[in-house]
Order: C-alpha cells, then structure tokens, then sequence
C-alpha cells in the first residue's frame, strides 16, 4: 500500500514490475501501476472536470489510454512518460456519460472489429463506465488516492489480467473466509458475490489464455456454488481456452455486461471496509468492474427472499428498470350492435345494444365512459379496424360468452385431451383457434398440419376460372368460393427447411403463421393452404411466433437474442427488441398488444413497449430457460414456466413477484388462464396437467412500503393450497392447452411411449 | 423413452468411448445409442474437412508440410462459413435503437389481404410441364407446343427462369400463324394463393388471332403484376 501513496517511481522498477507480471511478488500489481502515474494527487481535482466531457472527449481520452497502454506493453518507458505528459493523461479514464456515449460510438466500431484491441478495450471500459457503486459520496477518494486504482487497472486488464493469475484463488478464497465470518443477517446477501465473482475470475483467466490456472480455479471452487448454476457451470467446465469462447454469445455479453446485485446498505458498508483495507483491493477492482450493486436502505433480505429472485444470468434487476409506466389495462372494445335470437330470452332492448348478461366484459357493457387510466389509448398504436366478418366473430364470441361456465376452486373445467399419434416425439409446435375449430401442429420433418376440430372438413377455395363462373351476388356466396374437391380432414403445409418450433394461428381464422429452424417465419393462407410470405430476418432458428389478439402484427423470437415485431404486410421488422443475453425462447402479446413479453434462455422475462422498443420490465427469479408465458385476460398479470418446474406470477404494474407454484417436476411448456382469469393452466413435460386458483392467488398479495419502494416480496409457502388438481397423462407430455369460449380446457401433446 | 441399454464399454471401440466420455463431461447422460455414431460420423467429417483445407492453404503458401498455422487457418474459415455466432449485443442494440426510432406505420383501411409487395410474396403462378406432344405434321414455321394441363402444384416458390421460359414460348406461340392444330395456352394469374393454375384450351383458328391478342394484354398484365 506504500506504493500507492508514493507518486514517484522510477522507470527502472516500471519495468521490473512490468516482467515479473506473472509472478508478483508484491502481490499488487494494481497498486503498484496506480502509483505510476505521477500526476496522480493533482489529476483528482481535473478528474472533476473530466466527469462532464462530452462522449466525443471519452473516446479520444480512450484511444490516448489504449496507446499508452501499448506503448507500456512494450516497454517503451519513456515514450509512455512523454506521451503522458504532453497528453495531460487524466485516469479517471470513464464516467457515467462519457462511457455510455463512448460504448454507442466504439460499440459500432467493435462490432466491425476494427482492432481487436480497440474493440477488446472498449468493451472493458465501457463496462466499468455505468458508475459501478450506487452511493453517496466516494469518501476515500481524497483520502486514499486508491479510487483511481480501480480505473487503471480496468484500462490494464484489457491486455493483462487485474492481479496476478496464481493468486485468483488466494483472492477468492479470502472473500469466503470473510463472508463466511460475517453476522448471519448479512451473511446471506453478500453470499450473492460468490457466483458472478466465480464466473468473472474464471472468464478472466480463460480469456487471457491461464488455462492450467483457469481449471484449478473451477475445481476448487465450483462445489461452493447454488445449485441452480449447474447448468451454467457445466458450460463453463467445457471451455478453458480462449477459443472456446469466442463462439459463445452469451458468454461474451455475460463478461462485458454488469451482473446486477441488490444488497442493503449495511452489508455494503462491511463489505466496502473489509475489501478497502490491507491487501484485499484485487477482489474490490473485481467486484467494481464486473458488478453493479444497486444498495437500498432497510433490513437485509434473507436467504429465501433472495434465493426466489436471484438465478438469472444478469442478476436481479435494478430497481430503476421496473420503475417505468406500464398501461396494462385492457382496450375498449367495440360497440357491436346484436342482433337479437329468438333462443335467448332476454328483454328486448329499444336500442339493440347488448343487454344480456356477461360475465366479465365490463368494457362491453359501454357502462364506463371514461378511460381506464391504466389502458392504454385507443390509437396509442396503429391497430387494423374491424372488418364486417370480424364483427360477426366478436358477435359469436358474446353469444358464446354468455354460455360460459363459471370456474372455481370447487367447479374445475373438464379436460380434453388432443393426442398426436404417430409422431415419434416429432411433435414440436401446437396451436389451436380461438374459437376451437381448428388445430394446427408444427413437426420435426418440417410440416405443419391442420386439423378441423369440428365435423366440418377443411377446404380450398376454388381456382380463378372457377371463381370467375360462380355467382358473386349470392347470399352464400362464401360457401361456393369453396372447392368441394378438396374437403379433407386435415392438410399438409410443405415449405420449411427446418423443424417448425412455433405456430400461430390468426384471430380472423385466415392466416397460420410457423417459425422453424431455419431462420424463417412464413405465412400461410388458411383458405388455398399455401405459402403466401416467407419473412427472413433471423438468420437463426426461431424458437417462437405469435400473431397479436388484433390480428395484423405478429412477433418472433429465436437464437439471435432479438426479438422482432413484424405486420403481415411489410417484409422487414418494425420494431427489434434486443437485451436479452441468450436466445429467446418465449414470446407472448399482451392482450391489449401494445406490450410484448419475452422469456429467455438468460432466465429473464421481459416486457417491451411495442410503441418505442423499450424494456419496461425485467422479471428475475427463474432458474432455468423459459419456455411458457401466459397474460391474464384482464392484462395485470403475467405467468411464466420454466424448464426449473416453477412457475411463476408476476405482477405487471408493480413489478414484483406474486406468487410461486412449485408441483411440477419437469419443463412446463403450457400455460393458459381460463377466460375470466380465475384458473390457471399449466402443462409440462412430467406428462401432468395442474390446475391453480389464480383468484387465490392475486387476492393475497401483501403490499407495504417497503416492498413498493424495495420490490422485495415475501412469498408465502402455499403453493399447494393454491393447487387445484393434477391430471396425469399415461405418457404424453402436455405441450399446449387452450381455454375453449366455453371453459373447456383443450391439452395437446405428441404420444411418446 | 427411446434409450436402450448400450453396448458394453469394452466391446466398443477406442473412438466410441472417448465419445461416451465427452458426452458425459457435457452433462449428456440420456441418449440414444446411435447418438454416439452420429457424433462420431460428425467428428470424422469435420476433421477431415479442416485437415484437406489447411492442405490447400498449405500448398498455396508453398509449403511442403501442413503446420499448425495451417489448421488454426482452416478452423477459422470453417468457422465463419459454417458455424456462424449471431451478431454481437452491442451491435444488435444499435440497429434495434434506429429501427425503433421510426413511428409505427399507419395502417390503410382494408383492401385486400395485407401482405408485402408482391415481389416479397409467394404468390406468384408457378410453371409445370406435363408431358411434350408429338409432332402431327411438320411445316415450316409451325412451333410445337407442348401441353400445359391443369395441375394444382403444391406450394413451392416459382422458380423464375421456368417461368421466363414457358412466357417466351408462350409469346412465340402467340406470334405464330395460326393453325387448327396450335394450342394455345391460358395463363391464368391467381390473385388469392399462389394456384398454380393452367388450362390448356384448343382455339379454333379464326379466333387464335383475337384471343392470342387478348391473351397477350393478360400476359402483360402479367408482367405489370408482378412489377408492383
């Protein structure tokens, strides 16, 4: 730490320092450079200033440090010194704005790699530029000079790695020795360091080609982990060379990016004293550069509370990215006039407005005439206007509505069960209409196949010349554009190159939309039943693909880690969602369509405003990949299942977990509200269908204000109070259920003995 | 299910257990047993592929032995070709930020179906040949046609030059003196799915000459179609 006070060096031991890099004596290395800089004490009252240049600045100042940085590398002592002096080097190489700017400008360049070691830089830095700790005042700055330690070494440890290799582990287990030591409150916080730190050091020394020391370090280490990393640790055994990563996405984001941590303010300060002393500053420039630790005032939280949130590869989420304004309320539907039945019995209404009882539909009712202040507006996004057989399906849809069973926890919906046969575990994508007529499954040969639910077969529409004969003022006329040649039970769609991993159908019934591997989203015409797009833009397998509840827009998500919202219309995206770090494996419209939810691969689910691009929400808690999202019908509730057997329930305006539902053993792939919201489905790969009480479950939360201002939730244990029923096939995994109008729960799965 | 009892570890060859013991080290413990010869075929294929590049680069640089350098090249060039990564985030985080700068796009009252531009469609007719006719009598001038029949071809794109091939012999058709024996054909256009309708239709000659001009403002109106 002498070494630190002292501004003066002599080259002669810059360089003895700069060879034995790799065996330090000193231990320091970090240290003993910040000292180099010999306007260090003058450069702290200039750093000021430099904490408002302009993104422009940063990135000359960046260019400046990287060749300083070069010049050091190869021990051109004097020239770094005269470059240093005329430059006016400052250290204080990033700041907030400067980095993020600079992260835009140099992400691009990176991108074309145009210097590795530019790009290499540029991503170190701009990682370290978000200002890493969340607190008041930096209090050691003028004390200690060692706040100007950790930049350096960050400009540093883009060509050498921070501290010396063969003491990561010494470091390491430092760290567990002292959390290990602590009072148990706040034992389990700062327990939440073990991971990134683990997988940062050991990336760290993969990356800068220690191998030997990289594999000592995971197996010492690796067993101290939860268990829910197992996957990820597994992924990280296999690569302990440089080149294994480079392929990696996902791992090449995890290094660059922050993992996000949230801790109390009180194990922050014991932390920040234990690592701010003696010889701990090698894990205190670690933790600074790879970890944002968003502090909060109040009680630390405890090992269940953080066990339920934590699991994602980012972290948890900052407060201030579910702070943001979500209009999850439902659109205003359409007055239809209804014509009147003789069947029902209801009075007879002057106007012909719908006066018959509905369960829920309040907004139909025309009963409010001000606007819901959580809806959002009407023309908030273009939406397509209704067509004459659009406003006769949404008649159905009421006619319908009004014959629909009331469940609860003490009426449960009967099940049917669609089995494919003969799929020989081909079966990879199921998606059913709405109004229950028609069925569609995506295979593993590249085919998608329709069904008809109902006895009434499945037919083309005739050819030109035969539609020229046809009489086209006759009242059913939509009956004899059909070919009566080609009624058949099911159809064939032929066109995919790949495996088909999602269907959609569309709400008018016209449109069938599938997304395979690929790279390919097209879209098929449900009255020739053949190809009428194929929309290119993933260049990947696409894992998901959804038609929007208003028909028009549809989204996709794949292996890219972007998510796209397509119009049926243009043959390029309009929006690209992307921040997820891994593929996308999930992706679900919010029922008014100006939202769209994504679960991940990076066990996050996020929700994006389709109007700007933006993520509004990022939900941790999940363990495993996401496979299943479901919205509730009134909009403010979100259900997600994961390959961990959990499902979770978010609530979006606050957002915060609600609930956790913890029966399933396996992956869950399926999950479905009932049509007023009270059941929720969920389907999985243990062959079972599960049934909760969805009221239950959002009537119980607790709100105070700690958890509003926190997000913290405290869930309580009763997930089987809240489970309904399990419905166990013989051996077919459930991969899609569907609410019928009527509240008949449709399942459907490929029969795998 | 689908996972049998293997083989015994020690009737397998070399090659196959250090395949079992890769898969375990990844965390694979369920698998098929063809799995490991898929792996193994794969294994075999990939290293011969690199080993015969970095020959060529070998030989290009005038060496008479392959080096490492060679292989490292050959693992590179194979990489970019075959196992490409998807873009990297800060890149995909630019382009998404400008894409998502422009409003959304208004949508037009309802005109038909709303699909993109009909280059950006599969939509277009498609072409079969059936079968070629025999040449009834020979003259000078006279073209063989062959015959086009009604086929309800399955969804494939049209493959354009097939059908710049079938239109110029449509044109020529059109453009000959007419005879009893010259069928003409019917392009028929479908404007609702990608139909791929023809209709052969033997005209009687006076009136080959009127229909082959109305036939040749459909054609155009072909061409005009298409270039929408």
């Amino acid at each position: 730490m002498a070494a630190v006070q002292d501004g003066q060096i002599e080259p002669e031991s810059e360089k003895e320092i700069k060879s034995e890099t790799l065996n330090d004596a000193t231990g320091n290395h970090a240290a003993a450079v910040g000292g180099l800089l010999p306007s260090s004490p003058v450069s702290t009252a200039s750093v000021g200033a430099s904490n408002s240049s302009k993104a422009a600045a940063s990135e000359d100042q960046q260019t400046l440090l990287a060749v300083l940085q070069f010049l050091k590398r190869n021990k051109l002592v004097e020239s770094a010194d005269i470059l240093r002096r005329e430059a006016g080097l400052l250290e204080e190489s990033d700041d907030a704005q400067g980095s993020e700017g600079g992260r835009d400008e140099l992400g691009g360049a990176s991108a074309d790699e145009g210097g590795e070691a530019a790009s290499l830089f540029s991503r170190v830095t701009s990682a370290t530029g978000a200002s890493g700790i969340a607190t008041g005042p930096a209090p050691s700055k003028v004390a200690q000079g060692s706040e100007d330690q950790p930049d350096v070494s960050v400009v540093l440890s883009a060509y050498s790695q921070q501290g010396d290799p063969a003491l990561y582990q010494m470091y390491y287990s430092g760290l567990k020795k002292f959390i290990e030591s602590v009072l148990d409150c706040h034992r389990a916080e700062l327990s939440q360091l073990f991971y990134p730190l683990f997988v940062h050091m050991y990336l760290e020394l993969v990356y800068n080609n220690h191998e030997q020391e990289a594999k000592e370090f995971f197996e010492k280490f690796h067993g101290d982990q939860e268990c829910y990393y197992r996957d990820d640790l597994r992924v990280l055994s296999g690569m302990s060379k440089k080149e294994h990563m480079r392929g990696n996405e996902t791992l090449l984001d995890f290094r660059t990016s922050k993992f996000v941590l949230r801790i109390s303010r009180d194990s922050y300060q014991l932390l920040k004293r234990h690592l701010q002393e003696r010889q701990n500053n090698q894990i205190w420039n670690i933790i600074q550069e790879h970890l944002y630790i968003d502090i909060f005032d109040g009680m630390p939280r405890s090992k269940s509370q953080i066990d339920s949130m934590s699991g994602s590869l980012a972290g948890e989420a900052k407060r201030e990215a579910n702070k943001a304004k979500v209009f999850y309320g439902l659109l205003k539907e359409p007055e239809i006039e209804v014509p009147l039945d003789d069947e029902d019995e209801e009075a007879e209404n002057e106007e012909g407005k719908p006066k018959k009882k509905k369960p829920k539909k309040d907004s139909m009712g025309s009963k409010s005439k001000k606007q819901d202040p959580n809806a959002p507006q009407q023309n908030r996004i273009p939406l397509p206007e209704l067509k004459d057989s659009d406003k006769l399906d949404k008649i159905m849809y009421m006619k319908e509505a009004t014959k629909r069973i009331r469940l609860g926890p003490d009426n449960l919906p009967s099940i049917c069960f669609y089995t494919f046969l003969n799929a020989y575990q081909g079966l990879t994508a199921v998606d059913i209409t709405d109004d229950s007529s028609l069925i569609a499954g995506g295979f593993a040969d590249s085919t998608v196949r329709v069904w008809s639910v109902t006895p009434r077969k499945l037919r083309a529409v005739k050819s030109a010349t035969d539609l020229s004969l046809i009489d086209k003022e006759s009242e059913d006329v939509l009956e004899r554009i059909m070919d009566e040649k080609t009624a058949s039970e099911s159809k064939i769609l032929y066109g995919h190159n790949g495996p088909v991993y999602g269907i959609s159908f569309s709400p008018d019934r016209n449109y069938l939309l599938s997304c395979s591997e690929d790279g390919t989203v097209r879209l098929w015409s449900l009255q020739t039943f053949t190809c009428l797009v194929c929309y290119k833009g993933h260049n990947y397998p696409v894992w998901d693909v959804q038609f929007s509840p208003h028909g028009y827009y549809f989204t996709s998500g794949g292996h890219d880690r972007v998510a796209r919202l397509w119009a049926t219309d243009h043959y390029q995206p309009l929006r690209m969602f992307a921040g997820h770090l891994a593929d996308i494996t999930c992706t679900r419209f919010h029922p008014n369509s100006n939202y769209l939810a994504t679960g991940s691969a990076d066990r996050t689910v996020r929700l994006w405003d389709i109007l700007n691009g933006n993520c509004n929400r990022i939900f941790t808690g999940h363990k495993g990949p996401i496979h299943s999202l479901a919205f509730s019908p009134n909009g403010k509730f979100l259900a997600s299942g994961a390959t961990d057997g959990r499902v979770l329930l978010w609530d979006i305006g606050r957002g915060l977990m609600i609930e956790e539902l913890n029966g399933h053993t396996d992956t869950i792939y399926a999950l479905k509200f009932s049509r007023d919201g009270e059941i929720l489905a969920s389907g999985s790969m243990d062959n079972t269908v599960r049934l909760w009480d969805a009221v239950k479950a959002f009537d119980d939360i607790e709100t105070d204000d700690f958890t509003a201002a926190t997000g913290h939730v405290h869930l309580s244990e009763n997930s089987l109070e809240l489970q309904l029923g399990t419905y166990t096939s013989k051996s077919t995994p459930v991969i899609h259920l569907h609410f019928t109008r009527r509240n008949l729960l449709l399942a459907a799965g490929g029969y795998n003995p | 299910g689908g996972f049998s009892k293997m083989a015994s570890p020690k009737t397998l060859p070399k090659d196959a257990q250090v395949m079992i013991q890769i898969l375990k080290d990844m965390g694979i413990t369920e698998y098929e047993p063809r799995v490991i010869n898929q792996m193994l075929e794969f294994t075999y294929r990939y290293v011969t592929t690199i080993i015969e590049d970095a020959k060529i680069y070998a030989t290009h640089a005038k060496k008479s032995n392959v080096d490492a350098d060679d292989i490292r090249l050959a693992i590179q060039c194979r990489m970019d070709q075959s196992f490409t990564s998807p873009p990297p985030r800060d890149f995909l985080l630019e382009v998404a930020r400008q894409k998502n700068q422009t409003p959304l796009p208004l949508i037009k009252p309802y005109t038909g179906p709303r699909l993109p531009p009909d280059r950006y469609c599969l939509t277009a007719p498609n072409y079969r040949l059936k079968s070629l006719q025999k040449k009834t009598s020979s003259s000078a001038g006279r073209i063989t046609v062959p015959r086009l029949s009604v086929g309800a071809v399955s969804s494939r794109p049209s493959t354009p030059t097939l059908g710049e091939l079938m239109r110029k012999l449509y044109v020529y058709t059109t453009s000959t003196p007419s005879t009893p024996t010259v069928q003409n054909v019917l392009i028929n256009p479908s404007l609702i799915g990608s139909k791929n309708i023809l209709i052969t239709t033997n005209m009687v000659s006076q009136n080959s000459t009127s229909d082959s001009s109305t036939l040749k403002r459909k054609h155009e109106e072909d061409d005009d179609y298409d270039a929408l």
